[in-house]
């Protein structure tokens, strides 16, 4: 803040905080009352008051009467008019409000000629003209900087709900206390000697009760400066009547001392009821004010109804409605000619005019006092925005207004009910209508005035509350359809259904006829007639009933002869025929295998066959076992895709290698079930100890003698493979390819098998194979003598064979047979 | 009598033998209850050995007594399994879609990478060197044996491919017959197929004779030792 400030008249400077010109007397302060009176603008979430003023119409000077009829029979016509003169919606006044006449009134006539104390009571906006008539420099520091005001409002729209909500409190607050404490607080000190203080409101928050005690306490600690001026006020001018000087003198002592903090409504000191309580001078004074109210018409009030012009007698604070409007120095005359109006008419008047007390205590120095506050930030903010409001000068016409010197002992409830006096309703009128004429007259108090808090009337006429808009889409369509997705989502009646809708035009026809060439044509119709004979029942004639028959017959009689050859070959004591003497290469392989496998040389068996092949695999295997068991003693360790493997191991372990004894986790180990399939093989192949890490029994495998010092698939010494299907064995030989490096592979497979493996012996991807009965009584020939389950399968096996080799030449022979007859018979019908 | 567990087990194996014998006289209840048995105990079985083989040790164990990294790589599967299971319910089946996506891609890739390392190249550099005489000889083959080895694979192996090209053009009479070299490489073709599906057939037939040898042997050992026991 400048130290100091330049006169914007006289062009001297002034010590900072000064508010009036120390050679001039002009103000160089701004005034701002507005914003801390009742008249302070609309808080966001608060809601216009309605107020029914139309019973106090007989109670109405003649001249507001007079007015009040103009405006009804102008309503209609005035408000659209002035709606689109302006540009905004100027609603019209209530039938039943007081000062609806003088809104119209104002509305008729030009605005820029229209009066400004009725501006002020009417609501209607100052014209801008003035403002922009004035330069720059004046209204710098009359009003602050410009942008002062637009950001308040901006600080109102941007407010959040949950201040909003705050704001409301506040407003409710005002309506009880007119204005929040510590928003007085700014600027107002009470007098020390003040003796009775209004408990604040119930619904005042804990924050502003604090707020409004250490301010009290500041007012103590700081008694105002100006109290002595007041008391050098000279005496009330002549014309002022009695009754209005001495609500003036309460008035004065309460705006010379500090803005009330109770609320007018809770004000005891100003409760009629509660009149009882105020001292007896004060009493007395309230009821003679209140008789002369009534019996006596002001001065002023004369002259208007004799119909002179008040507006050339009016004073300045009554043309300000907004704190905008700089007050020129007002001299003692006009201060004299105040003192003719009424109290209602001083209510209407913008409270921080020319009867608010002057504030001496420069801001600055108001400041430390805030300080000490414990109030957050954010009330900070606000409270710094409303203590330039509070800020405002008193007008320099006070200084001149010869009231007197006010009371010490009194109240702060007095002084609040006082400034509602000077801002709201009359008080008089009021109790006129509530109180019998003939009933003595009741002292004027604000118990039954309009609090403070509540909005001023222009602020109402602003604000759309019973009209509101018409919804636009209304107008355009019925349909009130509100739509909920796609682009059009919230709007309302954008896309109206119209029901019976059709379209115009009629929809092109187009052929649905496949376009298909006659080459396409004659393809189709050839696939449809293969399609159609594979679905179509052909009658075979072998197949008659008479060969039906003798097909039973003949797989009865083939089923007796296979199994008589098998039960005599099985039966027979003495072997019919030899073992095989010869050894295939595939089987030679598989032997130089068994053969050539280190001592005691870990070697793993994938045992990957079905159930029903048991018999004939566990007679190709065991041989092979049997040898290789009985030359090199391998640790065998079995594993198997197949989920029956794991009991076929235990199975032929127990069976056909029980004489070996060979016990499970010590010579042999049953890794059991590997699932996935060729992942899981994969998986095995890559790393056996992640893949399979646990046995049959769920214990750690690779802990167990049958694992000692293997880690990886290459580490064993063979690889075993045990199974009745090619695919099995393929897929192992794939998997293991690049995994199982250099170690020897047998296959021992079934017979049916046989041809599918035997290629990858060719290909020396196997180093061995082992089919079927056959390749297990070659092993056997070549297992040192030891006998076998082979040897007892063998005449079995060769009389089935035998007879399967003639059965299959005969039928041969007979097919043969009856293709020449057909032939034949064929050739013969030729 | 002394009802011992070879012998209940023997007189169960001879009367299930029997059951399966009778479809001689076609389909039948016998055969119908022996084989519905055998396909419950059969799935009773795999159940078992997947909860207590599978379940158990790779998937419960690691996620109750495993380290963190076990933890995890056990909860993995779990999520894909639980995927799979909501395949039950139509509208959620699309979940398993990623699981199963995993294991045909992963399964994929494997087979086909095992596929071509392990059998495609291998037999393909097989057939070629049945053709190294030198090779042949170091491993006991004769240079004859071992060229007409080749020769037959080389011949059998394109003629089998050349029966199957069904490319044909039209003839003057109508009919759709194949080019003449290889409708004749075609039939020779044919014989090595024919002579590939006899073998594989009397592969089969000998393991199916295998297979009622040693049933018959087993009918056959219950009742010696049923009446030697006696």
């Amino acid at each position: 803040m400048a130290d100091s400030i330049k006169c914007p008249v006289c062009g001297e400077n002034n010590p900072a905080g000064q508010e009036f010109c120390q050679y001039c007397q002009s103000r160089l302060q701004p005034i701002t009352g507005s914003l801390k009176s009742p008249d302070a603008p609309i808080r966001p979430g608060q809601a216009p008051t309605k107020k029914n003023t139309a019973e106090l119409e007989p109670v109405l000077p003649q001249w507001l009467r007079d007015a009040r009829d103009s405006s009804r029979n102008n309503e209609d016509e005035d408000v659209p008019q002035s709606s689109q003169k302006t540009g905004k919606t100027r609603p019209a006044a209530p039938a039943e409000d007081l000062l609806a006449g003088l809104q119209s009134q104002s509305s008729d006539g030009d605005e820029d000629e229209m009066p400004d104390w009725l501006a002020s009571i009417t609501g209607t906006a100052p014209t801008p003209k003035k403002n922009q008539a004035e330069s720059s420099e004046a209204r710098r520091v009359e009003l602050g900087d410009k942008n002062d005001f637009a950001q308040e409002e901006t600080s109102d729209e941007d407010t959040p709900s949950w201040l909003a909500g705050l704001t409301e409190n506040k407003a409710q607050a005002n309506e009880k206390d007119e204005l929040t404490d510590w928003f007085r607080n700014a600027d107002d000190f009470k007098p020390a000697e003040q003796p009775a203080k209004t408990p604040p409101a119930d619904d005042t928050p804990d924050w502003l009760r604090r707020m409004a005690t250490a301010d009290e306490d500041t007012g103590k600690a700081q008694p105002p400066s100006f109290e002595a001026s007041a008391n050098d006020f000279p005496p009330p001018a002549p014309e002022t009547p009695d009754w209005l000087r001495g609500i003036e003198d309460k008035a004065q002592s309460v705006d010379s001392a500090v803005f009330a903090e109770s609320t007018a409504g809770e004000s005891e000191a100003f409760d009629p009821l509660s009149s009882g309580e105020l001292p007896a001078w004060l009493n007395d004074q309230a009821e003679n004010a209140a008789k002369r109210a009534q019996d006596t018409t002001p001065k002023w009030l004369k002259n208007e109804e004799a119909g002179m012009p008040a507006t050339g007698e009016l004073p300045a604070w009554l043309s300000s409605s907004e704190d905008t409007v700089p007050l020129p120095p007002v001299s003692q005359k006009n201060a004299d000619a105040l003192g003719d109006l009424p109290d209602w008419l001083k209510a209407s008047a913008p409270q921080t005019s020319i009867f608010e007390q002057p504030e001496e205590t420069p801001a600055a120095e108001v400041e430390p006092a805030e300080a000490s506050f414990d109030s957050p930030d954010w009330l900070n903010a606000f409270k710094d925005a409303e203590t330039f409001a509070s800020d405002e000068p008193a007008p320099a016409l006070e200084k001149d207004i010869p009231f007197d010197a006010p009371p010490a002992f009194a109240g702060d409830s007095q002084a609040s009910a006082t400034d509602n006096l000077f801002t709201e309703m009359p008080d008089w009128l009021s109790s006129a209508m509530e109180l019998p004429a003939s009933s003595s007259p009741t002292p004027i108090t604000n118990a039954d005035a309009i609090a403070p808090g509540e909005l001023p009337s222009w602020v109402q006429a602003m604000r759309p509350v019973d009209a509101p808009l018409p919804s636009p889409f209304s107008s355009f369509s019925s349909d009130q359809t509100l739509e909920s997705r796609g682009a059009l989502a919230g709007l309302q009646g954008v896309l109206p259904a119209a029901p019976g809708f059709t379209p115009t035009s009629k929809p092109k026809a187009y052929s649905i006829r496949l376009q298909a060439t006659d080459e396409q044509q004659a393809h189709a119709a050839l696939l449809e007639q293969i399609l159609a004979a594979e679905t179509a029942p052909v009658p075979i004639a072998s197949y008659s009933s008479l060969i039906l028959r003798a097909s039973r017959g003949l797989r009865w009689f083939l089923f007796f002869v296979i199994f008589a050859a098998v039960t005599f070959g099985l039966s027979v004591g003495a072997p019919i025929f030899s073992m095989p003497l010869g050894v295939p290469r595939e089987i030679g392989g598989a032997l130089n295998v068994a053969r050539s496998i280190p001592e005691n040389a870990p070697v793993l068996v994938a045992m990957d066959y079905e159930a029903s092949r048991v018999g004939e695999m566990e007679v190709a295997a065991a041989p092979f076992f049997d040898q290789m068991i009985l030359l090199k003693h391998p640790r065998l360790t079995f594993i198997s895709t197949n989920e029956t493997g794991s009991v076929l191991t235990e199975r032929f372990i127990s069976g056909p290698l029980a004489g070996h004894n060979y016990e499970n986790r010590i010579t042999y180990l049953n890794l059991g079930y590997l699932p996935g399939g060729q992942l899981g093989i994969r998986a095995f192949s890559l790393n056996p100890r992640a893949a399979s890490p646990l046995d049959m029994s769920l214990q750690p495998a690779w802990a167990s003698a049958p694992l000692e010092g293997v880690a990886t698939l290459s580490q064993f010494a063979a690889l075993v493979l045990v199974t009745d299907s090619a695919d099995a064995a393929r897929v192992w030989i794939e998997q293991t390819e690049s995994t199982r490096g250099e170690i020897p592979v047998v296959v021992i497979s079934s017979a049916q098998a046989a041809p599918m493996i035997q290629p990858y012996f060719d290909s020396q991807q196997i180093n061995g194979v082992v089919a079927g009965l056959y390749g297990g009584a070659v092993f056997e020939q070549n297992n040192a003598g030891r006998p076998g389950v082979a040897r007892n399968y063998w005449d079995a096996y060769s009389l089935g064979m035998l007879l399967a080799m003639s059965l299959a030449l005969g039928g041969g022979l007979w097919n043969l047979a009856l293709g020449l007859r057909d032939r034949a018979s064929a050739r013969e019908a030729k | 009598m002394i009802f011992q567990p070879d012998l209940i087990t023997g007189v169960i194996s001879f009367i299930f033998t029997l059951l399966i014998f009778s479809y001689l006289i076609g389909d039948n209840p016998l055969f119908r209850i022996a084989v519905y048995i055998f396909v419950g105990v059969s799935a009773g079985y795999v159940a078992a050995i997947a909860l207590w083989q599978v379940i158990v040790p790779r998937l419960a164990y690691p996620l109750v007594f495993g380290s963190m990294n076990e933890k995890i790589f056990a909860a993995i599967p779990l999520l894909g399994s639980l995927f799979i299971l909501l395949k039950v319910s139509s509208r959620m089946a699309g979940v398993a879609r990623m699981t199963m996506a995993f294991l045909v891609g992963t399964g994929a890739a494997v087979i086909v990478a095992g596929a071509v390392m392990g059998t495609l190249i291998p037999q393909v550099g097989a057939t070629i060197n049945f053709f190294d005489l030198n090779a042949a000889v170091a491993v006991g083959i004769s240079k004859g044996e071992a060229f007409g080895n080749g020769l037959v694979v080389l011949f059998g192996a394109i003629f089998s491919l050349v029966y199957f090209h069904f490319g044909a053009s039209p003839k003057a009479d109508g009919s759709m017959r194949r080019f003449g070299l290889i409708e004749i490489a075609a039939w020779v073709g044919r014989i090595f197929i024919g002579i590939t599906l006899g073998a594989i057939f009397a592969g089969v037939y000998a393991a199916a004779l295998t297979a009622l040898i040693e049933r018959i042997a087993s009918i056959i050992n219950f009742f010696s030792n049923l009446f030697g026991n006696f």
